[in-house]
């Protein structure tokens, strides 16, 4: 009885969790000439011409190309720079060390909008206005993962890194050899995070880009909602191919996923 | 996101303004020569009236020889956000499509060429109201070309209102109507409507609205209105979600068929026809509600920033955008309507078919003569939220009617500065 009820729960869970994913995805497939507002899950006319037909409307392709780049800088970026970051504040004894973390942590707090504009006139001063590379600069290093690898890098016992001291590695080879090795969980979460952050983001790319050949993908699929008409049915399936690739790299990174959470939350 | 954005661009508008008074008096607007490139950047109309757009800057080139028009187009979603950081850092493109909420902080701010200096003789070129529109209230000046116009029929559920046993070719004509056949509605369970008043619905019901420098929609006949929704909102007539529902959202209530009445669009016809058939089937058109015999407009405009450095063609290419010939052919592509003042003559715009098409685009047409943009332009998105708090906390009866507008008032006012 109490495995029934167990089970029902989380059938429950289940189905919130998923039902509007499945919903939209039931919507990508619907035929023309369907209600596409009333609750009727089920299509009449199941096609997958709509996702054919949001490559015709859009160059989806060249979007997502675009898309792919900025996101797989970020994820370098993001790993290389926030471990060496987190290392620095985690392990290396410097003044205003403490300070250098409490800055880190409060940047989390500022709203992106509230600083939208005066990043906008940075990256102007610097001419990197509708180039990929004004995308992705700014969430180059997150503060976030930054603080992620840092609490990872405490997690490693003091004592092993002595030893290495004794043993003559300098602060490169301790990082290289000895603590990066052992983070690789919260180095997965942080690739992970940071590839979700730079597919998903809409608002800097839309204000830093103006020509559409460099669009990423979360813009290019704004088009699909145009001023007087739209096609519910195709931007159900542009919202499909734009979630797509977040979902299969989950379940391929899903062990570390969770793994690394749970690492990067034991302090030492 | 949208709407955080936008505030974060309105507070950095008076900055340019400062940063750009600089050039502004450097500026000769309208006098040197129609050659060279320019930037027109437009709201969402890619990919569907790509060919239209292109054609337009073709006729243009060929006319002008020696001119190059870049067309850029932004997404409906953060185009405020995306203007105002480009107004912020002085890097407008030379011709930008903007509705009047969108064209008044610039104008305010000195970044807009005033069309009625620079051109002089093309005011008569467009309907009275449209070109008023683009005007900064009290001060004059048009700092924006009317381009296309919109206006709309009340659509309502006819299966909805057989339900509920009411006589579905007997939609309401009044707000009286409007309040008796939503109780009526709501004692089926069925609601009438999927959103609180929005200011426009204020200036329908005949509220004055602003005044003499100042928001005034907290007048008596502002609270009479107010209390009209609170007894409907009491009895079901509006969806719960209608405290806190934009526009779109309404529309797709309607669409869902959980209310019974929506204002919308002579485009919307066709929406409804492959989104929702079954609500098409029964499908009720009628004329807006209106107290003041005028109904509501919306219109876009194209204005050229006193940045650009090729004002003259800028100005004569947002002049040819917006010329008759050209507005006509547009409007017929996207069913809206043209701003010039011999646009709405064109029999396309006069004669039925027969079609339901055609019957509300005629109407709609007829509608536009009289009608008026009703959203004061000095009404940011800001305000529009604090009207939404407001009115959400007078239907829940956290407050009266009276207290929630003085407030709302109020605050309008205070971001007025």
């Amino acid at each position: 009885m109490k495995l029934a009820l167990r089970y029902l729960g989380l059938l429950s869970v289940l189905a919130i969790s998923i039902g509007p994913f499945l919903w939209q995805f039931m919507t990508s497939i619907k035929g023309p000439g369907e209600d596409v507002f009333v609750p009727d899950f089920i299509p009449d006319d199941p096609t997958f011409s709509n996702y054919a037909a949001v490559a015709d409307v859009v160059p989806v392709w060249t979007f997502a190309l675009n898309s792919l780049g900025v996101a797989s800088v970020n994820v370098v970026t993001n790993c290389l720079g926030a471990a060496m970051a987190g290392y620095a504040l985690a392990r290396l004894k410097f003044r205003g060390r403490r300070l250098a973390a409490v800055i880190f942590a409060s940047s989390i707090l500022v709203p992106f909008e509230a600083i939208l504009i005066s990043l906008f006139l940075v990256m102007r001063g610097l001419g990197l206005t509708n180039t990929l590379t004004g995308v992705v600069l700014p969430g180059s290093i997150a503060a976030l993962n930054v603080l992620l690898l840092r609490n990872a890098f405490l997690a490693l016992p003091a004592e092993v890194e002595e030893a290495a001291i004794i043993d003559g590695a300098n602060a490169w080879q301790r990082f290289t050899r000895l603590a990066l090795p052992s983070v690789k969980g919260t180095l997965v979460v942080v690739a992970l995070f940071s590839f979700m952050f730079s597919w998903d983001d809409f608002l800097w790319p839309l204000v830093v880009l103006s020509d559409q050949e460099k669009y990423t993908l979360t813009i290019g699929l704004a088009y699909l909602q145009g001023t007087f008409v739209q096609n519910q049915r195709l931007v159900a399936a542009g919202t499909i191919i734009a979630v797509l690739p977040l979902i299969l790299l989950f379940l391929l990174l899903q062990k570390h996923f969770f793994r690394g959470v749970g690492e990067g939350a034991i302090k030492g | 996101m949208k709407r955080r954005t936008f505030l974060a661009g309105l507070a950095a508008v008076p900055v340019a303004g400062c940063g750009l008074s600089g050039t502004s008096s450097t500026s000769s607007a309208g006098n040197g020569q129609v050659t060279g490139e320019i930037t027109f950047q437009t709201w969402s109309l890619k990919p569907k009236y790509t060919d239209y757009v292109n054609g337009v800057i073709d006729a243009f080139q060929k006319q002008h020889a020696g001119t190059t028009v870049k067309w850029v187009d932004q997404p409906a979603d953060g185009y405020l956000a995306k203007v105002m950081a480009d107004a912020s850092a002085g890097s407008l493109p030379d011709v930008i499509n903007v509705p009047p909420d969108l064209s008044f902080p610039l104008a305010k701010a000195g970044q807009l060429v005033n069309l009625d200096e620079s051109l002089k003789d093309a005011r008569s070129e467009y309907l009275g109201n449209a070109w008023q529109a683009f005007e900064i209230p009290g001060k004059g000046g048009c700092y924006g070309f009317p381009w296309y116009l919109n206006t709309g029929p009340i659509f309502y559920n006819k299966a909805l209102f057989r339900q509920a046993g009411l006589d579905p070719d007997k939609p309401p004509t009044n707000f009286k109507e409007l309040e008796e056949q939503a109780l009526k509605l709501a004692e089926k369970k069925i609601a009438m409507l999927g959103q609180t008043p929005s200011i426009a619905d204020f200036g329908l019901y005949g509220v004055k609205l602003f005044e003499n420098d100042k928001f005034t929609f907290n007048e008596p006949k502002g609270v009479e209105f107010v209390q009209t929704y609170k007894r409907m909102y009491d009895a079901g007539a509006l969806i719960p979600e209608a405290l806190t529902q934009n526009y779109t959202g309404a529309g797709a209530k309607f669409m869902a068929q959980q209310t019974a009445l929506s204002p919308g669009s002579a485009y919307d016809l066709g929406k409804f026809k492959t989104d929702a058939p079954s609500l098409y089937a029964n499908i009720g058109i009628t004329k807006p509600i209106t107290n003041t015999g005028s109904a509501n407009m919306f219109l876009h405009g194209v204005s050229v920033p006193k940045s650009s450095k090729n004002q003259a063609t800028a100005l004569a290419f947002g002049r040819f955008v917006t010329n008759a010939e050209n507005q006509v052919k547009f409007a017929k592509l996207a069913s809206i309507f043209p701003s010039t003042s011999k646009g709405g003559d064109d029999p396309y715009f006069t004669t039925e078919d027969g079609t339901d098409e055609a019957r509300v685009r005629v109407a709609a047409a007829k509608q536009l003569k009289t009608a008026v943009n009703y959203t004061p332009v000095q009404f940011s998105d800001q305000m529009r939220e604090a009207l939404l708090q407001q009115l959400a906390d007078a239907m829940l009866g956290k407050k009266s009617a009276k207290q929630a507008l003085d407030d709302a008032v109020n605050e309008c006012n205070r971001l007025l500065k």
